[in-house]
Order: structure tokens, then C-alpha cells, then sequence
């Protein structure tokens, strides 16, 4: 059963804007008229449906930074110097962790240097055998050095002596040469003293004879006046 | 400070180039924007290129935005624009049909990563979207903004038919019409259901 008021009246109540007594009306006839309600209830419930809808969560988009900080000229936070080394400290971190799981183990020797992952007792065997090697082998340098120096040590303790020796020799040869001439000069002296003396001596004999002879020529004379 | 002033803040703190501001007020619509374009266009694609072409429109036109009106009623009407654009352009006038046929490719794209990811409301929430889209597919594209307006942004027949340029009583008739089709489409959605 249609009712030919149903398009114009529904069109009217979805319109929203109705004069109180319009409405009224309406109500009036959507309560005895059944297929007008039935279409309302219809209508009603399909804009009903629509309320639904639940907002979805919009995509990752850029939300066009990068045009507004191109157009403002304001530097974009991934192109800094310091911003491109971001990755640094993670990645440090990483390595350090995957050295750490993985018990990297890094051996320098003389063939190069090696690498390993995980620890086991052939190794540690391998590692004690090259270090008892690198022990002798660090005695056996010391050793070498030690001799090495001691030789050194004693060339100049040998060359220090002689030089000691040449010095002390030469010294003694000149002081020696000082004494003898001192002696010769002694000597010299002592020999004139000596002839001085005796020409003295010489002298006062002759002296003594002298008055010897006067007081013999005296007494002679004396002899002779008696 | 309420909503209206605090858009008119980032809008002035964006124009002197913070792009806090800027990113804070695109983070504020773009849900908004979004899901606007979901129900017009009926797929994610379709969606993400009507939002992305509504907020460049709002970055070149911002300095032109004078506050007479709401910001949100600035950004939408710059958003109906861009949607009859992009419906001339993939001649949703023509063949409105086309609306909601990438439906199962959207459910799976839509699903997004974070901590509020609930599975079994996610599909409840995709499964009633996607039964509205693919009533709204049925509407021509002014039809189709009509509701869109009327029923999804609570404007008056007024302000839609100052939007769309068409008088109030034509706004009236094609809502009116609308509800018709979407009745038609509600029922035919329960009789597959």
C-alpha cells in the first residue's frame, strides 16, 4: 500500500529545518500511516548505518616536511654532519655485542694476525705452547742484550784503565824527571858548598900555619933577644 | 586556548617556517582528511592521494588563510575541491561503480603497526567500513559529498550548498535522493549478509 504523500513528507522531515506545526502534522500522519513509517524507519535506519564508521589510521606518509623544510630552508634533520654518523654508536654497539656472543678471539703472531669465534682447549693449548715460545724467546733476546752491554761495558772499562794508566805513567815519568833534576841540582849545589869548605878549610890552614909561623918567627925572636 | 585558536597559532608559527607547527597541524587534520577521502574515493590509494593534494593545496594557499572562517572549515572545502578534481580525473562521474572494488587489497593495507593493534576489532572495524564504502559506492559523487557532509561532517544544508554553490532546496533533494539509494543498497547489503 503506497501513500502519495510519503516523497514529499519524508523529503520534508530529512530537511531538518520544519515550522513546529508541520512537524506536527507529519507526526500525525507517520502514526496512522504505515507504509510512510515503514520508509522512515527505512531511511532512518540506512543514514544510521553510516555512523558506523570507525576512522582508520592514516598510512605512513611525510606529511610534507620535506618540501616545507626545502621551502623554508630549514636543514633537514638526516642531512646534518653529525646526524649522517648517527649509525655510529649503534653500530659499536653492535660489534662489540657480537664480539662478546660470539667470543671473538684475536691473535697476533709473527705469521699475522688471526682471528676466531668461541673458545675450545686446543686453542688454549696452542695459545700456552706459543707463549712458553715467546717466553724463551724473549730470555734468549735478553740474554744477548745482557752480553752485548756487559761487552760494551767492558771495552770501555779497558779503554778508561789504559787511559788512567797512559795519564799516571806520564805524570810519574815527569815527576820522576823533576826529582832527578832537582837531585842533580842538589848535587851540584852540595859539590860547590863542598869546595867552598874545603877552600875554607884550605884557607884557615894556611891561616893557622901562618900564625903558626908568626908566633914561631915570634918566639924565635924572642929566643933571640934573651 | 581552544581549538580554533590554537590552529590559528600553528598556522602563524608555520608560516615563519617551524615546521613543528606545521607537522603538529597536518597531524591534527590528516585522520580527518583521510578518512574523508576513504568514504569518497573507496580505496587507500585513492585516499592517501586526496589527502596528500588537500594539505599541498593548504601549505601553497596558507598565507592566504585569513581566519574569517574555521580553519577545519577552510581545509574541507579545500578538500571537496580536490575530490571533484581527482573524481572528474578518474571519472568516478561516469562510473561510480568503481568505488570500493580494491576492497580486500585496502583491509590489508590499512592494517597499521603499533601498541592499540587489535586483530579481531581491526577486521570488525575494516568489515563496517568497507560495507559503507561500498554504499556510498552506489552514490554519484555529489550525492556522494552530500552525505558525506551532511551526515559524516554534521554541516547544515546551508552551509553545503554554499560549499557546492547550488541552492539549499537542490542540496535538500539530492540528500533526500541519496538516502533512497542508500536505503536501497542497506537492504540489498542484509539480503548477501
Amino acid at each position: 500500500m503506497s501513500c502519495p504523500k510519503t516523497e514529499h513528507l519524508l523529503q520534508e522531515y530529512f530537511a531538518d529545518d520544519l515550522a513546529p506545526l508541520t512537524r506536527e502534522e507529519m507526526e500525525n500522519h507517520l502514526r496512522f500511516c504505515d507504509h510512510c513509517s515503514a520508509e522512515l524507519e527505512a531511511l532512518m535506519l540506512a543514514q544510521s548505518s553510516l555512523n558506523h564508521w570507525q576512522d582508520q589510521r592514516v598510512p605512513h606518509w611525510d606529511r610534507g616536511m620535506e618540501l616545507f623544510r626545502r621551502e623554508h630552508r630549514v636543514p633537514s634533520p638526516g642531512f646534518s654532519f653529525w646526524s649522517k654518523l648517527q649509525w655510529v654508536p649503534s653500530a659499536a654497539s653492535f660489534a662489540m655485542l657480537a664480539i662478546l656472543l660470539l667470543n671473538v678471539t684475536v691473535v697476533s703472531s709473527d705469521s699475522g694476525i688471526s682471528i676466531s669465534f668461541g673458545a675450545n682447549k686446543i686453542e688454549s693449548a696452542l695459545l700456552e705452547s706459543r707463549l712458553f715460545a715467546f717466553e724463551q724467546q724473549q730470555e734468549a733476546d735478553m740474554d744477548e742484550l745482557v752480553q752485548r752491554f756487559e761487552d760494551r761495558q767492558d771495552s770501555n772499562n779497558i779503554e778508561l784503565l789504559q787511559a788512567v794508566i797512559d795519564q799516571t805513567q806520564q805524570t810519574t815519568a815527569e815527576n820522576l824527571d823533576l826529582i832527578y833534576a832537582f837531585f842533580e841540582q842538589q848535587r851540584l849545589q852540595d859539590l860547590e858548598d863542598m869546595r867552598l869548605g874545603y877552600q875554607e878549610l884550605v884557607d884557615s890552614d894556611y891561616a893557622t900555619i901562618r900564625s903558626l909561623q908568626q908566633i914561631a918567627q915570634f918566639v924565635s925572636y924572642q929566643g933571640d933577644i934573651r | 586556548m581552544n581549538l580554533t585558536d590554537e590552529d590559528e597559532a600553528l598556522i602563524a608559527a608555520a608560516l615563519n617556517g617551524s615546521t613543528y607547527a606545521w607537522e603538529k597541524l597536518v597531524k591534527r587534520y590528516e585522520s580527518k582528511i583521510y578518512n574523508h577521502g576513504l568514504r569518497l574515493m573507496g580505496n587507500s590509494t585513492d585516499a592517501m592521494d586526496l589527502m596528500q593534494e588537500v594539505f599541498l593545496g593548504v601549505y601553497r594557499n596558507l598565507h592566504r588563510f585569513r581566519g574569517d572562517a574555521k580553519f577545519s572549515s577552510w581545509i574541507f572545502r579545500i578538500a571537496y575541491n580536490k575530490a571533484v578534481d581527482l573524481g572528474r580525473r578518474k571519472r568516478l562521474f561516469s562510473s561510480h561503480t568503481r568505488v570500493g572494488e580494491q576492497e580486500e587489497m585496502d583491509v590489508l593495507e590499512s592494517i597499521p603497526g603499533g601498541a592499540s593493534f587489535e586483530p579481531e576489532k581491526m577486521v570488525v572495524d575494516q568489515e563496517q567500513n568497507q560495507r559503507i564504502i561500498a554504499m556510498l559506492g552506489k552514490l554519484p559523487i555529489e550525492q556522494r559529498l552530500i552525505v558525506e557532509l551532511k551526515v559524516f561532517q554534521a554541516k547544515t544544508f546551508q552551509e553545503i550548498a554554499d560549499v557546492q554553490d547550488v541552492s539549499e532546496n537542490t542540496v535538500k533533494t539530492r540528500f533526500y535522493t541519496a538516502l533512497k539509494k542508500l536505503k536501497v543498497a542497506s537492504e540489498e547489503n542484509h539480503v548477501l549478509s
